[in-house]
């Protein structure tokens, strides 16, 4: 006893002495070594994830000024184009029903505008129904605009009018009746929306076309077509907050977030869905068509097949035309480019089958356990692979695997070499290694050698061995003093 | 059992015990053959009459200096002469050591004489390991094991297991490994394939464990005892798993699996018929349960606390179907009727009882020998009265924070209920020295008194102390309780075992100088907040060698001394707060990692220590599991960075500030939770408080 503490004094005082112990960080180089990486987060970056998504509005004037150059370059497109129409102009004659499909092209490309001009000056949303601002609308906005990807369609009867002048080719009622035609288009949009889940879960929501073709199958020319552009298909928002401009997909939402904007916005008027103009009940049936080429679904294909909502276009274009960029976080295989079609997958992705000992299936788990219970000997199987994510939670069974993975990589003293592969465990192997490997020498060098610690931080199981066998304590006499106090 | 890993002083100190005698009446060293039967009978007379320790005392005392050199002659002259120990058989050297109930004295025999280590070897059933290290040789030594317990093993994985029970282990019917977070569905695979007999296995709170840990397990076909509480991640899947692969099972816990639900349960009463305990405690099960478990005909115990979907209609249904029923833990509604004759245990914690009801209580289950009306509303003295009047054999009386009685309801207790043994008076603030002086006096089975808040003095405990079998008082918030009241507690309850001062804050050095002469077998004291306490005090406590567990939280005085002083006498401390004791320092510290080497639990939070000492702490204690260091202000980043390499493989359950989650490098948190530890970030400004 006394010749132990002495012994332990005398280290005391040998580590006391020890200039190592009392400079943690700075000149130790194993110590800086360690310590480098977790300084970096400090100096990370801000700001640098903010979205360059362009349709996305945000008060960001950068965005801003691009939206508006980018609407600045697609009017002067479109102004190139109505002047070759122009040019044009009393050459070509049209059939009567081309003459119409037009003349919905024309009403579908100033409405793409205008909603890209909305979305960009989100903030002016809800002034854009009092009439001032529609009559007396900015002048650089106000061109007759064709779509620049179906250039060959021309309007005769705009291009008359055009023939005029470019500045005021627009009348304000022209302009009012567009603007009608679109504000409707958004309400029909925000209500077929709500009624999203619905359709999800009947799953006719898919293609919408098959609704083209459920009873309701219009004759070409008997509707009006409409042809959203791309940009303005993929915008993920429609309604804009014009306090702090968040954005909203469905108007209900946007009110009420507006509630916490204060009292005023609170009234049982501001809350109410704004109601539908009894002009919208004349307004011609409407249909859209797809705006990639050679889709069936595009208007200038042979056998062409219109849309019916706008959410079956903005659906049929992410899920035909677009990267299938949401992948399921259960299977990790089956990708999807709508959100709603992933989200139904996943409610069902790995718990269709409810499987049996006995190669049985069943839809649900009530039919499998009623199944178990029934037969001797049968039972319910587990999944194969690992089912569960272990990433985000601490513990589960997936994480048990790392630790030897992890201890190797960092060199730390995990003892056995079946390191985390994930065969069975190489049980003979470590058992018939286990006098070598569980030695105390591995681990209790350090019981009495605090002088080892930087050591023993980083040491690989030999080079802590070297440092038991240095040590006054032989490794035998640590096992004698181990054997006892590791049971009771 | 408490461990005794010792490895600071020679071997031999160890055994030395507070009851040795100076001689023995008859020395084993002198017997010849045909003595050891008299041998024999002097052993079967001691067993009765002094007790087990008396009897290791009389087989190995020896002056202390020379006991070693002792125990190796004797040994040496049994081996040659055939004298001594050596001349019985193991047989009889293990039914010696099966009666020696202090692990501390076998330990004692088995360390002097190679004798009892082979009989030990032959005849062990038990074992508790503490390092994985030592496991795999363990469990070949001892081939006759039965009971493992690993629950307290650091740092134990699935390797570790699967190489400690590969070779041997075959006949090991009960396996602890509750808390081992570290162990998956491999190492439970491994378990299940080398212990064919296994019986018992016991997962709870390894929250990570789910399905495939659980079906693992399923594979022990004869498996009659499974606890699974807190097992996060079991659903019926897990739960089916098992009861198909274990039909007879006979005791299931799945306490907070909350995965679980009716339909899990059905399958669980239609598979396992022989069903004897069931722990449903906070399933979201409804009334389709309770309809399913009352066609299980052994059961004999159910508890289901928490269970808010179940109602009267269930109660209702359950006691329609079982007619053996004995214990329920519910938050019980009124259907007893049909029950009342078999109830020997009913807590009814957190209900609204009228007195009518207690009366119909004590009417209808007169065999009742535990009630529990802990927080119930509308207890009063006319309630306990007429329920104690009915049922004499009450042992167990739980009346915590029923604030309305008197002392008029402990007379009625005493006057009725003369076997009463733990008695529960937490809060009830209207009592006072008066109604514990008859208690004490018409209850002499006392063991168990919780005061906690309830104002008494020290007249009180001078009238408390007249129960020696005293084993657990819990006087907290009794601020009114000084060194004379401690005084009478320490002159007549030797066998106190548990002692709770919590914020008795007249307490000085000389109230535990008093118990520490007193009461020598305590194992659990909680001093927090008696701020007058310093270094002398600890000091007298360090002659308490078989304290666990130890509460010095907010002691401001005791510096890193009083600690030296504590850690090297308590050798037996595996729980120790020193929250907010402001003075401890480094040198505390290297105290502890030098001395408390069974230590498993430890709070420094607010002490004045530095990464010296804490890398010194954390690399030193092999059996520390959870720590908690908040605000330690002088610990620098790379301090902590260190300590935690140090000790992780080992630490189970880590407290620290949130500031540091960011600042400690990724690939060392990644590397703890790998392990299976589980840390707590708390953000809390820094405030000193003084009591």
């Amino acid at each position: 006893m006394d010749s132990n503490q002495n012994n332990s004094r005398g280290q005391s005082a040998n580590l006391s002495s020890n200039p190592l112990y009392y400079q943690f960080g700075s000149d130790n180089p194993l110590l800086s070594m360690g310590m480098q990486q977790p300084f970096h987060p400090f100096t990370s970056p801000f700001g640098a994830s903010s979205s360059t998504n362009i349709p996305q509005m945000d008060w960001n004037p950068g965005t801003m000024l691009d939206n508006l150059s980018f609407i600045e370059e697609k009017i002067r497109q479109v102004k190139d184009v109505i002047r070759t129409m122009v040019d044009n102009g009393g050459q070509l004659t049209y059939r009567p029903g081309e003459l119409g499909q037009q003349q919905q092209a024309v009403n579908a490309d100033l409405t793409c505008l205008i909603v890209q001009l909305i979305s960009t000056a989100g903030s002016l949303l809800p002034s854009l129904k009092n009439s001032s601002f529609l009559s007396h609308p900015p002048a650089g906005h106000m061109e007759m605009a064709n779509h620049v990807g179906s250039s060959s369609s021309m309007v005769p009867n705009t291009a008359a009018h055009s023939e005029d002048n470019n500045e005021d080719l627009c009348s304000p009622e022209d302009y009012e009746e567009l603007f009608k035609g679109f504000t409707d288009g958004a309400v029909e949009d925000t209500e077929i929306e709500n009624v999203l889940v619905e359709e999800q879960d009947t799953k006719d929501g898919d293609e919408g076309g098959d609704a083209g073709m459920d009873g309701d199958n219009l004759p070409p020319g008997s509707y009006e077509l409409l042809q959203l552009e791309r940009d303005e298909i993929l915008a993920p928002h429609t309604h804009f907050c014009s306090i702090c401009g968040k954005g909203f997909k469905r108007d209900a939402n946007l009110r009420m977030h507006m509630r916490g904007h204060g009292d005023e916005y609170k009234s049982p008027a501001a809350l109410a869905k704004p109601p539908r103009d009894a002009s919208a009940e004349h307004a011609p049936v409407k249909r859209y068509s797809c705006p990639f080429i050679g889709c069936k679904r595009n208007k200038l294909h042979k056998n062409f097949q219109p849309l019916k909502t706008i959410l079956c276009v903005k659906n049929h274009y992410k899920r035909s035309h677009c990267e299938k960029s949401h992948t399921c976080s259960r299977c990790h295989t089956k990708k999807f480019s709508v959100m709603a079609d992933l989200k139904t997958h996943e409610k069902h992705c790995g718990r269709d089958k409810w499987l049996c000992s006995c190669g049985t299936s069943f839809s649900r788990k009530d039919k499998l356990f009623a199944h178990v219970a029934l037969f001797q000997g049968h039972t319910p199987a587990l999944p194969s692979d690992e089912p569960k994510d272990s990433s985000d939670q601490v513990g589960l069974p997936g994480s048990h695997q790392e630790p030897a993975k992890l201890a190797s990589s960092v060199g730390s003293f995990m003892w056995g070499n079946s390191s985390g592969d994930d065969s069975a465990l190489d049980v003979k192997g470590l058992d018939s290694c286990s006098d070598d490997f569980l030695s105390t020498a591995n681990f209790g060098s350090f019981n009495f050698s605090f002088g080892q610690l930087d050591e023993f931080v980083y040491a690989v199981p030999s080079r802590s061995i070297e440092a038991g066998s240095g040590m006054p304590a032989t490794a035998s006499e640590h096992e004698a003093s181990l054997t006892d106090w590791s049971i009771c | 059992a408490a461990p005794t890993p010792d490895r600071a002083g020679p071997p031999h100190r160890a055994s030395r015990s507070p009851t040795t005698t100076p001689s023995s009446p008859s020395s084993p060293s002198s017997s010849s053959p045909h003595k050891s039967a008299a041998f024999l009978a002097f052993l079967g007379v001691s067993f009765s009459a002094p007790g087990p320790k008396r009897i290791a005392a009389a087989l190995f005392d020896r002056p202390t200096d020379g006991m070693s050199r002792e125990g190796q002659k004797l040994d040496q002259a049994g081996g040659g002469g055939g004298v001594g120990i050596l001349v019985l058989s193991l047989d009889l050297l293990g039914q010696v050591l099966d009666r020696l109930s202090e692990p501390r004295d076998r330990k004692a025999c088995r360390l002097v004489s190679r004798a009892f280590e082979r009989a030990e070897a032959a005849h062990r059933r038990a074992l508790r390991a503490l390092r994985r290290e030592r496991l795999p040789r363990l469990l070949r030594a001892y081939a006759a094991l039965e009971r493992l317990d690993l629950s307290a093993c650091a740092s134990l994985d699935d390797a570790s297991l699967a190489a400690a029970v590969a070779g041997a282990g075959l006949g090991i019917r009960t396996v602890c490994l509750a808390r081992a977070s570290g162990v998956g569905w491999r190492g439970l695979e491994a378990l299940v394939a080398a212990c064919p007999r296994l019986e018992a296995v016991d997962l709870s709170h390894c929250v990570g464990a789910g399905d495939r840990e659980v079906a693992a397990l399923a594979a022990a076909a004869g498996l009659r005892e499974l606890r699974l509480d807190k097992c996060l991640g079991v659903t019926d899947m897990g739960l089916a798993k098992v009861v198909v692969g274990c039909p007879r099972l006979e005791k299931l816990s799945v306490k907070w699996c909350r995965e679980i639900s009716d339909i899990g349960i059905d399958l669980l009463a239609k598979k396992c018929p022989y069903l004897r305990s069931l722990d449903i405690s906070y399933l979201q099960v409804g009334n389709g349960s309770l309809k399913s478990i009352s066609s299980l005909e052994k059961l004999e115990e159910l508890a289901m606390v928490g269970c808010s979907c179940v109602d009267d209609e269930g109660l209702e249904l359950l006691s329609k179907g079982t007619n053996s029923l004995q214990e329920i833990e519910q938050c019980f509604l009124s259907k007893l009727a049909t029950l009342k004759e078999t109830l020997t245990m009913l807590k009814l914690d957190g209900l609204e009882v009228s007195d009518s009801l207690l009366q119909a209580i004590g009417e209808g289950c007169v065999n009742l020998v535990e009630i529990g009306l802990s927080k119930c509303t509308g207890v009063t003295d006319e309630g306990i009265s007429s329920l104690v009047a009915q049922c004499s054999h009450l042992r167990t009386i739980d009346l915590t924070c029923c604030n309305l009685i008197t002392n008029s309801a402990l007379d009625a207790i005493a006057d009725n209920c003369k076997m009463v043994e733990r008695l529960r008076l937490e809060s009830c603030s209207l009592i006072n020295e008066k109604g514990l002086k008859r208690i004490a006096s018409c209850c002499p089975n006392l063991t168990e008194v919780d005061l906690t808040d309830c104002g008494v003095n020290d007249e009180a405990l001078q009238h408390l102390a007249k129960c020696s079998e005293l084993l657990i008082l819990k006087l907290g918030l009794c601020s009114s309780i000084s060194d004379k009241g401690l005084a009478f507690i320490s002159s007549n309850c030797g066998k106190l075992v548990e002692l709770d001062l919590y914020r008795c804050s007249s307490i000085t050095d000389d109230g535990l100088a008093a118990l520490a002469s007193g009461c020598k077998r305590i194992k659990l004291l909680n001093l927090c907040y008696c701020n007058k306490i310093t270094d002398s005090g600890l000091g007298h406590l360090a002659s308490l060698v078989e304290l666990t567990n130890l509460e010095l939280r907010c002691l401001v005085r005791i510096t890193g001394i009083g600690i030296s002083s504590l850690a090297i006498g308590c050798k037996s401390l595996i729980e120790l707060d020193l929250k907010r004791c402001y003075s401890v320092d480094d040198a505390g510290l290297w105290a502890l990692a030098r001395y408390a080497l069974n230590l498993r639990q430890l709070t420094i939070s607010y002490c004045q220590v530095t990464g010296l000492g804490l890398c010194h702490l954390l690399s030193s204690l092999k059996c520390l599991q959870d720590i908690k260091m908040v605000h330690l202000s002088w610990v620098s980043i790379e301090g902590f960075e260190m300590a935690l390499r140090a000790a992780c493989g080992r630490l189970k359950k880590l407290k620290m500030l949130s500031g540091l989650k960011t600042v400690l490098s990724p690939e060392l948190l990644q590397l703890l939770q790998a392990y299976g530890c589980r840390i707590r970030w708390v953000n809390k400004p820094l405030v000193y408080k003084d009591g």
